[in-house]
């Protein structure tokens, strides 16, 4: 009898967990083992309603981090809301020299990075007729059972039917994220969202990292004018100005038309004191216009003022 | 009957599901994260970015944070990150709790089981 009522609810059911259903009739992904678990990853039992700083010490800390719940909570949690917003975990993330990635919202994304070794950080709603918003940590996953399993609060080892994270994961919009070490690249990673989450680690964290992120980055995507732009300017804000002029111009060889590569380039010349061969590549980024012909003007202004101050000495 | 009963129980876990709110997610060089950002207003839109951090920063401290901290809290944000707090605040999901619905993950359970194992 109970069994009848299951499965006509089952089948009924079935729209509820979408991505769940999809992955049960598709078969494991390619590439994917049948069962992970990083058993490795480091607990930290939650106090009540922080389980953001205890979500974000588990990821930074198996990131190579040193750092702990309590240390967090400044960082994160805000006490009139008694919780942590999924702006302030990817900001603080950098702070600890980790660069947050917010995952696709995809269940195999998430399975993706838990077998390449990356502990998950979701955002799960598990409340009923009030809002429950929880942070948990996914780390590992059996297929076959259809089971993922968490630290998650006061859990050391949580299993959750894939279908049952689905439900109180998808009303967050599936949010994911995850905590890098610079030299690293998640194996889920976009290259256009990559790039961005590279740009906001850069201007918050440790120079030397970024240099290494973009470095990593380039050997993944060769292409990618906007890391080559990163990376020049990490070389130029340390002071490496030769090798921040050598980025650039294998960037202008590469996409001859990016105002912005033409931009850095004049003023990263011109800042080497040689200014009449930084003037013809701020004239073609003047002529190009677009949305940073403010900016452009600007430095054309200092490269002719230096070049004009040139003269009368 | 059997189905109707299944819509029914269908329904009502759908509406207990979605009752609560979903969540929509140097001089002279020029910065990376403007290269990277889609602005077709650079300058213009610099000004509502700086705006918008004061902004932040001061619906923060409202909401409890110590103002010795918030101010590097929102130096960790990007202009987009400041942004999307400073327009959501008040509606953006805060993640603390741990207790939640136990039975009704339980009911769940049983049935997301069922389903994996009868594929």
């Amino acid at each position: 009898m109970a069994g009848v009522f299951i499965s006509a609810l089952a089948a009924g059911c079935a729209s509820l967990f979408p991505q769940t259903s999809e992955l049960g009739k598709s078969g494991l992904p390619p590439g994917l083992p049948e069962r992970v678990e990083l058993a490795h990853t480091p607990f930290f039992p939650q106090e009540e309603y922080q389980c953001g700083p205890a979500a974000l010490a588990t990821a930074l800390v198996s990131a190579g981090a040193q750092t702990t719940p309590e240390a967090l909570v400044p960082q994160v949690y805000v006490p009139e809301r008694k919780g942590s917003f999924q702006v302030e975990m990817l900001a603080a993330a950098r702070r600890h020299g980790m660069v947050s990635y917010a995952l696709a919202p995809k269940f195999e994304d998430l399975l993706r990075e838990i077998a390449a070794g990356t502990p998950v950080i979701v955002l799960q709603n598990l409340g009923i007729l009030w809002a429950g918003w929880h942070y948990a940590v996914a780390i590992g996953y059996d297929y076959s059972r259809g089971t993922l399993v968490l630290r998650s609060g006061t859990q050391e080892r949580e299993v959750m039917p894939f279908g049952t994270h689905e439900l109180v994961w998808m009303r967050s919009g599936y949010w994911a994220m995850v905590a890098m070490p610079p030299d690293r690249i998640p194996v889920t990673a976009e290259e256009k969202s990559w790039l961005n989450a590279l740009a906001a680690f850069e201007r918050v964290g440790n120079a030397r990292a970024a240099r290494t992120a973009y470095e990593k980055t380039l050997e993944r995507w060769p292409e990618n004018v906007n890391a080559r732009i990163g990376l020049a300017n990490v070389h130029h804000g340390l002071g490496d100005l030769a090798k921040a002029e050598a980025v650039l111009r294998e960037a202008a060889e590469r996409d001859p038309d990016s105002v912005v590569v033409l931009n850095n380039l004049a003023q990263t010349i011109s800042d080497q004191g040689r200014h009449a061969e930084a003037l013809p590549f701020i004239e073609r980024a003047a002529a190009a216009g677009g949305p940073f012909a403010g900016a452009v003007q600007k430095t054309r202004a200092t490269i002719l003022e230096r070049l004009g101050q040139k003269r009368i000495e | 009957m059997k189905s109707v009963w299944a819509r029914t129980l269908c329904r009502l876990l759908m509406v207990l599901m979605v009752w609560s709110p979903m969540q929509l997610a140097n001089a002279g060089m020029i910065g990376t994260d403007q290269a990277a950002s889609v602005a077709t207003q650079a300058d213009r839109e610099t000004l509502f970015q700086f705006l918008g951090r004061s902004d932040v920063t001061r619906q923060l401290q409202s909401l409890g944070i110590d103002p010795a901290t918030v101010k590097d809290r929102v130096a960790a944000m990007t202009d987009q990150e400041v942004q999307s707090l400073a327009d959501k605040i008040h509606s953006m999901p805060a993640g603390g709790d741990s207790t939640g619905a136990i039975l009704l993950l339980l009911v769940v359970g049983v049935v997301v089981w069922w389903i994996w194992f009868r594929r």
